[in-house]
């Protein structure tokens, strides 16, 4: 982005495409009129992180009262099929207006401009202090050596078809914002190629810093159901991806035995691994159930 | 020479062809492939070391005990066990306090991790310990095919611990594939991953074939004949992606994959049965005939 050409155009008046369609969504909320201004100058002095941040958050509140009106759109037609069968109606005719004033209120709130403005900005309360520590401790002591480059983010093959900013999870991470940084589902978008770390300047251990994080992340619950799969089959039989019938064929017609000679062919060797998972456990946290073999 | 051979779980489990291949190209090389009975799955590093890395490394150091009462150090043919096995067998020896909490897990399975052998990849044996030279005397039907090398990731970095190659500027699966006669294409982007491992492939499969794709265009463009990888999760993605990949796209690749034991399995004369490339998504017919043709060459002119 060439920052001295929109800063330009800013200076002149020109628009840029991107601050139309801001101004197209800011027509549809009136609340982010003013914000849209704010970041885009800002952007024009220190590029990246704190614009970021602010459009993140700025999206929350607009997901919200969409999430909130739909119920009221989806009951209303349940509602209308009930009415002739049942005679229930004033109870449930109540029940739909009540969630449609909600939004409404909010949004004429919301014209004040200003309301809200807190909840968007970073405070101490959103901070833990102990998380930079923890990651360290985990084993990234490199963490916080970072000085923000983006050579990571630079590198990364997720960043480039992905929201995943790994430059924004070391930083995050030094700040302490633990909540942030653990339920955005960009964090599992890392395919852990190691191409961030190998040219870092400052020699950072940045994959160790994002599994530390998806550590953290998953003791949160934050875990894919495909993931919790792949841990219930080694749990179950000691291997990610078990021997089928198609493969006991083809190991048999090639003369290797049937079964490889691993915990395929060895219970007891399995039982060890199952007592591993217990005493660390991995079968707790990822809800394995022992007596049906599968997730709950 | 000797080593325990940790077999993972999608080679064996899913590209016996590989296993067979190892096994016979090594034997022909005077190197004993001991088996690890009872060894487990690595465990996967996407998910279980996102997940929980003492539950990780627990896993991992258990089959590497495994070695340690055969005396034997490790060789796997796969990236991510490698990866797995690598960083706990050094972690494990850095790191006193993780051992220590690592071989109070390991005692309920009756195990403990000492640090006494190390593990070791495939390609890097066959480079560092049996060296050029040898192997391409062993090739007895030498390939005449242009390979697009995919080096994965976890073979090499993090390179600052691993210390097997440049990992920016890698040359050793280049001239482990050009001693069977095939020839090393570049390609754009080569060294970029394929897109599976992270446990991406099972949390968001789009973005794993975006990857994917990426780097099949990349090696379409180079005009290669066959995709030549080291690690059998990388080679489950070039093949099964691949028609995953066309079906989302609607393209048409159909870039036959190899994994480096079974090119090496093609070039040492072992027929395409033993190396059940019947079992791959991709038809590798066309990379077969073309290595075919340099054999009928050969009959015709007496291999002048």
């Amino acid at each position: 982005m060439d920052a001295l050409r929109r800063l330009k155009k800013i200076l002149t008046g020109e628009q840029e495409p991107e601050k139309e369609k801001k101004s197209e969504e800011a027509a549809e909320q009136p609340k982010s009129e003013t914000e849209t201004i704010e970041p885009e100058a800002i952007e024009v002095e220190e590029e990246k992180p704190e614009p970021e941040a602010i459009e993140v958050e700025e999206e929350k509140p607009e997901a919200e009262t969409v999430k909130e009106e739909k119920p009221a759109e989806t009951e209303k037609p349940e509602a209308e099929v009930a009415k002739e069968p049942e005679t229930e109606e004033p109870e449930k005719t109540e029940e739909v207006e009540e969630p449609k004033e909600e939004p409404k209120t909010k949004r004429s709130d919301s014209m004040t401009l200003l309301e809200g403005r807190e909840a968007e900005t970073i405070t101490r309360k959103d901070i833990d202090e102990n998380f930079k520590q923890e990651v360290m401790d985990a084993g990234a002591e490199s963490l916080a050596l970072c000085f923000q480059c983006g050579t990571c983010t630079g590198a990364c093959p997720s960043g480039r078809r992905t929201p995943y900013r790994v430059r924004q999870v070391v930083r995050k991470s030094v700040m302490g914002l633990k909540e942030e940084v653990i339920s955005d589902d960009s964090l599992w978008m890392c395919s852990t190629c190691y191409e961030c770390q190998e040219r870092c300047p400052r020699g950072i251990k940045i994959v160790d810093i994002v599994k530390i994080a998806r550590n953290y992340a998953s003791q949160a619950g934050y875990m894919a159901k495909a993931h919790k799969m792949t841990g219930s089959f080694v749990i179950k039989t000691g291997h990610g991806v078990p021997i089928n019938a198609a493969t006991m064929e083809l190991r048999k017609r090639v003369g290797l035995g049937e079964l490889p000679p691993t915990t395929h062919q060895f219970p007891e060797a399995l039982q060890e691994v199952q007592a591993i998972f217990k005493k660390t456990g991995f079968d707790s946290l990822i809800g394995y159930n022992w007596e049906t073999e599968t997730i709950e | 020479m000797a080593f325990a051979y940790f077999l993972g779980c999608i080679m064996n489990n899913r590209y016996p062809g590989i296993e067979k291949a190892s096994r016979v190209m090594m034997e022909k090389l005077g190197i004993e492939l001991q088996d690890m009975e009872g060894a487990s799955c690595c465990p996967a590093p996407g998910v279980f070391g996102s997940f929980d890395r003492t539950s990780h490394a627990a896993i991992a150091a258990r089959n590497i005990t495994i070695a340690e009462d055969m005396g034997a150090d490790v060789m796997t043919e796969c990236n991510g066990c490698f990866g797995s096995l690598f960083e706990t067998n050094h972690m494990l020896k850095e790191d006193e306090e993780m051992k220590a909490k690592i071989n109070d897990v390991l005692s309920e399975a009756g195990r403990e991790f000492k640090g006494e052998i190390n593990v070791r990849h495939f390609a890097e044996i066959l480079y560092n310990d049996v060296g050029l030279d040898k192997l391409s005397e062993a090739v007895t039907k030498p390939l005449n095919l242009n390979v697009a090398v995919h080096y994965g990731c976890h073979f090499l970095k993090p390179s600052a611990e691993i210390e097997i190659d440049n990992a920016l500027k890698p040359t050793i699966l280049d001239e482990l594939v050009e001693a069977t006669g095939a020839k090393s294409v570049p390609y754009r982007d080569k060294l970029m991953c394929c897109g599976a491992g992270g446990g991406l492939r099972s949390r968001d499969i789009d973005v794993t074939l975006d990857y994917t794709k990426e780097k099949l265009d990349n090696m379409t463009d180079a005009g290669v004949d066959a995709i030549v990888n080291v690690c059998p999760f990388c080679h489950l993605q070039f093949d099964v992606g691949q028609t995953e990949v066309n079906k989302k796209h609607g393209t048409d690749y159909s870039i036959p994959v190899f994994h480096l034991a079974q090119l090496y399995g093609l070039a040492m004369g072992l027929s395409a049965d033993d190396l059940t490339v019947d079992a791959h998504q991709i038809c590798v017919d066309s990379a077969l005939e073309k290595c075919a043709e340099i054999e009928e060459m050969d009959q015709i002119t007496g291999g002048e």
